[in-house]
């Protein structure tokens, strides 16, 4: 009775939500009040894909659920993005029937990495994604490792592991795991003998704290790397990008299915390879995969294309607190090689929580900025001065550094001058302060 | 002067642009004149602490930390000798721990620290992260930060912060925090809290000075980005504090 009323509950209330536009999160929350078991209680379909990690789970679980609708089949996934117990309740019962069977042939879940312990404490996914594990929302999350602990007791026997090779903190989690597929770019142009970034989070051992060796970095802690005093080590991947063309926008996956790139990010790469991996292993053909990954733009895409006055602009939507998001975007702007301004906004840190912290704009690396064809750096935002005391720490020439702490007035600045390329380099939480003014015209995607 | 700067572990405690501390140091140092030189002490190598005008150690994982302190151990007579010398030392975020009598980590096992206080640290399954908004004991102005610890420390006697007006102290909300003897500065807020807060790097500085037996120049270049960025963050933590 209680998992009847449960699921009638939130049907409802999911229903009731849609019309006056609210998340999706609370009819799940009111489920769980009803019925805590509940997610024990209803019958999942055979194949539960869960999604987690730092970094690229939204764009990786988009990608997962186009392959397998490419592939015919039926998939439910959270959308919205709640991914928490409570979203992933809401996206259970939504699409259940009154008895509790789950309409779909796939359950693809996008979860919090801080909390998938909670999420999958009465089901286990068949196949579980963990992206990677990097330094992000320090104010929520502590630091990596600290994440790793929690995310531990999520990850059980009872799923196949799908894992990046070239991250030497998550691919700790196939520690004592009977049954792991492992994913990873070989070395190509990108790869690097030295590290790059302003910190070195692979400078030591995640299991036993001496120091790590390297044959080569393709970005950050990322790339192949082995401890001489305990053996962890980058595995042979089963799923390998073989050869990566990022100017040119291709990839060879296994040295036989090439796609191209909407997006020429590293980033999209090893989101790409993650969501193809998991599908074959579901029983998708490679072919099949490929095809639908093949210039795929995300509907959650972060890169958004505007006017401004003369000025044809990119935003490249990065995390606050993320170091690596950004030096990904930065990179990005690095080798676009064209004359270009750049404008960065810091003004509300988290758009879902109260925070003055700003450690974080240290480890990001914006000597990628240091090169001569971005002309001009404006920093804008409540933060602008402390963008501006850590831009005086980098080898930028300081006479193209600009602060105008108030956004309109930057962009309104902007506008009036040039005619070079912008790049706008924010965070979710201030992206619609530049995006809503009435002198940037977004281009339709 | 030719001044001297000691980074420990620099790869291994460092969290959050602890790095900062010492880029920034360096940078004023020079401004008024100084030829500075930053040294970095790796974990196994030894360390004459006795040559150094600053000591910096930053934050790392519960994991690096006790990496650290198990490397750094066998040099605490000397680091302690350095601290009776007055030479100015910082340890930041998780670091400052190590400065204690011991760590206890969060499976029960108690690990010796470095003694330079007398103090315990006490880590557990919750972690506390949370700005931080505090009266200094060394300046009238609030010192801002992030605390980002999983310990509850007990037993220091002389803190840096006298409470916090916003935030986890050292054992308790809106308690004491950090750690301070002679020129040795202790704070568990994380990250580049030197850059954060110019009066607190202004303190080290004239420590520094004070020790060599130098007065400080008449003229102090101004740093209005620095200044700033400190006033933005106490005004916002502030209306924090006003907030239920």
């Amino acid at each position: 009775m209680r998992k009847l009323l449960a699921i009638v509950v939130c049907k409802l209330g999911r229903a009731v939500g849609k019309l006056i536009g609210r998340g999706s999160s609370l009819p799940g929350k009111y489920a769980l009040k009803i019925c805590p078991d509940i997610l024990r209680r209803v019958t999942l379909p055979g194949t539960i894909i869960a999604v987690t990690g730092s970094n690229g789970k939204t764009s990786t679980v988009e990608m997962i659920a186009a392959i397998l609708r490419a592939d015919g089949k039926k998939v439910v996934y959270n959308e919205e993005g709640s991914n928490q117990i409570e979203g992933v309740t809401t996206l259970v019962l939504t699409h259940a029937t009154l008895g509790g069977r789950v309409k779909a042939d796939v359950l693809l879940i996008e979860s919090d990495e801080r909390y998938a312990a909670q999420s999958f404490r009465y089901f286990a996914p068949t196949h579980f994604v963990i992206t990677n594990l990097y330094r992000d929302q320090l104010t929520r999350n502590g630091h990596p490792e600290w994440v790793f602990d929690s995310l531990k007791p999520a990850v059980t026997p009872a799923s196949t592991l799908v894992l990046n090779a070239d991250d030497p903190l998550s691919s700790c989690f196939a520690v004592g795991q009977p049954r792991v597929k492992w994913f990873g770019l070989e070395r190509c142009a990108i790869s690097s003998e030295t590290p790059s970034g302003v910190y070195r989070d692979g400078a030591y051992c995640p299991l036993c704290k001496q120091p790590m060796e390297y044959d080569y970095y393709h970005y950050n802690q990322i790339g192949a790397y082995r401890c001489p005093h305990c053996g962890h080590h980058r595995p042979e991947p089963d799923f390998r990008v073989t050869a990566l063309d990022l100017p040119g926008g291709t990839l060879t996956i296994d040295g036989a299915q090439t796609i191209s790139l909407a997006f020429r990010s590293i980033y999209n790469v090893y989101n790409i390879l993650a969501a193809y991996s998991v599908c074959v292993l579901t029983g998708t053909a490679p072919e099949t995969a490929a095809g639908a990954l093949s210039n795929y733009i995300l509907k959650t895409g972060r890169m958004v294309r505007f006017t401004l006055g003369q000025h044809s602009g990119m935003l490249l939507t990065s995390k606050h607190e993320n170091s690596v998001a950004y030096d990904t975007n930065l990179r990005y702007i690095r080798d676009c090689g064209e004359a270009c301004s750049v404008l960065v906004i810091v003004d509300a840190i988290s758009r879902k929580y109260f925070t003055g912290e700003t450690s974080w704009l240290w480890d990001i690396d914006f000597d990628l900025l240091a090169y001569g064809h971005v002309k001009k750096i404006l920093l804008s935002g409540r933060y602008a001065n402390d963008l501006a005391v850590r831009f005086g720490c980098t080898a930028v020439d300081q006479d193209r550094i600009q602060v105008c702490p108030d956004i309109r007035e930057a962009v309104e600045g902007l506008e009036a001058q040039g005619s070079e390329a912008l790049f706008v380099v924010t965070c979710f939480s201030d992206k619609d302060k530049l995006l809503h003014l009435p002198a940037v015209h977004k281009e339709a995607q | 002067m030719d001044i001297k700067l000691l980074h420990i572990y620099p790869d291994l405690m460092n969290l959050y642009g602890s790095y900062a501390n010492v880029t920034l140091l360096r940078r004023h140092l020079e401004d008024l004149g100084n030829q500075v030189t930053v040294d970095s002490l790796l974990p196994g190598e030894e360390a004459d602490f006795a040559q150094y005008d600053f000591i910096f150690m930053g934050a790392g994982t519960e994991r690096s930390q006790l990496a650290a302190l198990s490397a750094l151990l066998p040099l605490a007579p000397t680091l302690r000798a350095a601290a009776a010398a007055d030479i100015a030392m910082l340890f930041a975020g998780t670091a400052m721990e190590l400065l204690g009598k011991t760590v206890v980590d969060v499976q029960g096992q108690e690990h010796p620290a470095l003694e330079l206080g007398s103090f315990r640290s006490v880590q557990g399954s919750k972690r506390i992260v949370e700005d931080v908004l505090g009266s200094c004991s060394l300046f009238e102005a609030p010192v801002v930060g992030f605390m980002n610890k999983c310990a509850l420390i007990s037993g220091v006697e002389t803190p840096l912060l006298n409470g916090c007006q916003l935030g986890f102290g050292n054992e308790a909300e809106g308690g004491p925090e950090g750690f301070r003897y002679r020129n040795v500065l202790g704070s568990e807020l994380t990250g580049p809290l030197l850059v954060k807060n110019p009066l607190l790097l202004g303190a080290v500085i004239a420590a520094i000075y004070r020790r060599r037996g130098q007065a400080l120049p008449e003229e102090i270049p101004d740093y209005p980005f620095e200044e700033q960025a400190y006033s933005v963050t106490v005004q916002q933590l502030r209306l924090r504090c006003q907030k239920p």
